[in-house]
């Protein structure tokens, strides 16, 4: 295994045989998060995102850059579900979702920013499992088992 | 060609091999960057990037006039799921069975 710190910039994408419409309300509404994203419930309005641990704590609270459903969403990150990440400087998450041929799309989860915030840039490779999960569920009407 | 047969076609191939390790190193390098580090041409680079593209290994991002590569884990975690998970977990169970089985009778 190679020592490398974590980049920066992260990217991580996916094919889902779903509509854009169907991928933007599993990103965006809390009854389809809690199934696929280690059981937060995020909400995502024009302004705000806003995310609630399973144990009601805050997971996440930040700004909206860009709000264009079904396409695109910009988003602040700061991991406050764990208080050692929490202190870090806020990074930034953006979804693109990209119609193809044949009823597929590629959704794209891009985690930049992160230059003030070293030890988020290593947990976050759990982008893998959340949107392999999100695949899942929207294809399978069932997530992945948890990790 | 499904999605697996594209990632393991991709893979298939030292040369690709060695590029998804030096994007692992550090992410977001041009063509430029990554053809200074193969004793290959131009052109053979980019034919090799354009497969792991395909296969979804690689996603290319614009930043002002540069194309940047960046290394998608992600069909790798898929299969991982679908063709290694499923193996070596019948063998390490396999195993934890023996254990107990011999703990049992001692």
């Amino acid at each position: 295994m190679s020592t490398t710190t974590a980049q920066a910039t992260q990217v991580f994408s996916i094919a889902i045989r779903a509509t854009p419409e169907a991928i933007w309300e599993a990103i965006t509404t809390p009854e389809f998060t809690q199934r696929y994203f280690h059981g937060a419930r995020i909400t995502v309005v024009p302004d705000h995102y806003h995310s609630l641990g399973p144990d009601g704590s805050v997971w996440g609270d930040a700004e909206v850059f860009e709000f264009d459903p079904p396409r695109r969403l910009v988003h602040g990150w700061q991991s406050l579900y764990d208080p050692e990440l929490a202190e870090e400087e806020p990074s930034r998450v953006t979804w693109e979702i990209d119609p193809q041929a044949g009823g597929v799309c590629l959704l794209k989860v891009t985690h930049d920013q992160l230059e003030g915030a070293p030890k988020t840039a290593v947990n976050i490779a759990g982008w893998t499992f959340i949107i392999s999960s999100l695949k899942s569920l929207l294809e399978t009407g069932e997530p992945l088992a948890a990790a | 060609m499904t999605d697996d047969d594209a990632v393991f076609k991709a893979l298939a191939d030292p040369t690709r091999r060695h590029l998804l390790d030096r994007l692992f190193e550090r992410d977001g390098r041009t063509l430029t960057e990554l053809e200074s580090e193969l004793a290959m041409t131009r052109f053979g680079v980019m034919k090799h990037l354009r497969v792991l593209e395909d296969a979804g290994l690689v996603v290319s991002r614009r930043s002002g006039r540069e194309k940047l590569h960046y290394l998608n884990p992600v069909p790798i975690r898929l299969i991982h799921d679908r063709w290694i998970d499923k193996y070596t977990e019948r063998r390490v169970s396999a195993l934890s069975d023996l254990k107990r089985k011999l703990e049992e009778s001692t």
